[in-house]
């Protein structure tokens, strides 16, 4: 009983130590064959700069449609668009965030 | 005839100098603004022509370098390393002029320019179309090596130097081709006055000299008395006369500047002026010490004659002169009817004269105050209304 209970913590503690954006995105784009590290760099290459990016994104997560998307046809005909996000704003907000302090390219190059 | 020509051709006249000089300051002035402007016209030019170059070669690196980002763009997860060119440094910046990474030298951008001169380097500010690593400008940076401003500054130093040679030369032979009328006129005038001057001054001079050579001794009381006369009248011609000619001729020509020993010239125009006095029973009293002075001796004659012929002039019957001379300081007070102070600014004016009894052009204090400015000499004047008048003259 006490193992269990213990490990149980442990599960909830591990879950709870994860942020929002490897809770939230990462594991519904594991299923995906382009990366979310490649999804970043097709927005980068289409709007510049960290305001962009994120205005963009943020609209993007929050009305998903065809006309707006950074993938190829082929990719969106075989798996669609995307759901609307259910995230609060303060949520999705967060989340942008720690997707662009991964991904960005500042203090990156040598 | 042919002596007289030359001469007063060599003649440089002050009023014909300043008018040349005049003319040739604005003429030197104009062409240097014309030559400093077409210089920096051509400067100008010269560094776009060298722009258009440099642009032409740096497009086609910036297209190098985006092919290059490009690639980094898409393996950008395992490749970190910044493309390199030793032709060239560059930098990339984000659509919100924020630095993604930079090689330059020079770390001020001029986002708003596609090239520029830097401080030491060129700069070419390339706009991407898509912005690979977020990239919206890609910035090359050359060394400006300089060599080009200097062909620039050579040529504009060379030419500018030949064009205004040219110029002063085209200048000078305006300045004469302007002035030979009036030169002319000049000379023409300048010859009439000597000539007829000339003339009136024979008479004189032998009026003069004959009154000096008569015995008067043997004469009679009565034509004593007129000779006398004849001798005051003549003086007072002649004193006028070398004033006009002074104003006319002598005023023009160049200052023979010597030492002059001031006190045996006072006491020869004292001497000259003395049966002036006499006829208005003035005395003389003199106080003079040794003292020379450095300028022209016309000049200095005209200034004594004139106080001294005043100061008789403007005395009263019975009346006293007192010249005292020391080393820089001449005084000659007279103790005649004075001039009211508030009257004393305006008597050097040209044809000033404030009593109309006594006769004269009103030419005589002028002409010692010209005299006076020019050698920067000072005069003071003190007056009282009945009492008489002081000049004091300091060199
Ligand atoms: C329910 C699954 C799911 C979740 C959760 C999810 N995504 Fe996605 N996402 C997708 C799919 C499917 C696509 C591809 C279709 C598309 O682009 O609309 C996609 C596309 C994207 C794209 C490319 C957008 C474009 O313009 O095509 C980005 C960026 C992205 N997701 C970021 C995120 C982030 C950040 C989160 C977390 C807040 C997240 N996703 C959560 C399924 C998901």
């Amino acid at each position: 009983m006490v193992k269990k209970t213990v490990l149980f913590f442990m599960l909830t503690l591990s879950l709870m130590s994860q942020d929002i954006y490897e809770r939230k995105c990462v594991p519904c784009h594991k299923e995906l064959p382009t990366s979310l590290d490649q999804m970043f760099m097709s927005y980068l290459s289409l709007y510049s700069g960290e305001k962009n990016v994120k205005a963009v994104l943020k609209y993007y997560l929050q009305y998903p449609s065809k006309s707006m998307t950074v993938m190829s046809d082929l990719f969106i005909d075989s798996y669609g668009i995307k759901n609307e996000s259910n995230l609060s704003k303060k949520e999705l907000n967060e989340a942008i965030d720690i997707y662009w302090e991964k991904f960005k390219v500042f203090d990156k190059l040598k | 005839m042919l002596v007289l020509k030359n001469k007063a051709t060599n003649l440089v006249l002050k009023s014909e100098k300043k008018s040349l000089l005049r003319f040739l300051t604005l003429y030197v002035t104009m062409i240097t603004i014309v030559i400093a402007l077409s210089s920096l016209f051509y400067y100008e030019t010269q560094e776009k022509l060298m722009l258009a170059e440099q642009r032409a070669i740096l497009t086609k690196y910036a297209y190098i370098q985006t092919k290059r980002l490009k690639v980094l763009h898409h393996y950008f997860d395992e490749r970190r390393t910044y493309p390199r060119d030793p032709r060239f440094t560059s930098a990339i910046y984000d659509i919100d002029l924020r630095k993604i990474f930079s090689l330059l030298e020079e770390v001020n951008i001029r986002f708003d320019e596609e090239i520029y001169i830097g401080t030491n380097h060129i700069h070419f500010v390339k706009s991407l179309d898509e912005y690979f690593l977020g990239a919206k400008y890609l910035i090359l940076e050359i060394k400006n090596d300089g060599i080009w401003r200097e062909e620039i500054w050579k040529s504009i130093i060379g030419y500018g130097l030949l064009a205004f040679l040219i110029f002063i030369v085209f200048g000078l032979y305006l300045a004469k081709l302007f002035l030979k009328p009036m030169r002319d006129s000049i000379i023409l005038l300048d010859r009439f006055i000597k000539d007829t001057t000339h003339e009136l001054n024979t008479p004189l001079s032998a009026i003069l000299a004959n009154i000096e050579m008569m015995d008067t001794d043997v004469m009679v009381e009565k034509n004593r008395k007129k000779l006398t006369r004849i001798n005051i009248a003549a003086k007072t011609v002649s004193t006028l006369y070398k004033d006009l000619t002074y104003l006319t001729l002598e005023q023009e020509k160049e200052n023979e500047d010597e030492d002059i020993a001031l006190k045996p010239m006072i006491e020869n125009r004292v001497e000259y002026f003395d049966i002036l006095a006499k006829s208005k029973n003035i005395t003389f009293i003199l106080s003079l010490e040794h003292a020379t002075i450095f300028m022209d001796r016309r000049k200095l004659s005209r200034i004594i004659d004139n106080i001294i012929s005043n100061a008789i002039k403007y005395n009263k019957r019975g009346g006293k002169i007192e010249i005292t001379l020391n080393e820089n300081l001449l005084k000659i007070k007279d103790s005649g009817i004075g001039i009211s102070e508030e009257k004393i600014p305006f008597m050097f004016d040209r044809y000033m004269r404030f009593n109309q009894s006594e006769g004269g052009f009103g030419i005589g204090l002028s002409i010692v105050k010209k005299i006076i400015d020019e050698y920067n000499m000072q005069i003071e004047v003190e007056s009282k209304e009945g009492e008489g008048t002081t000049v004091v003259l300091r060199w």
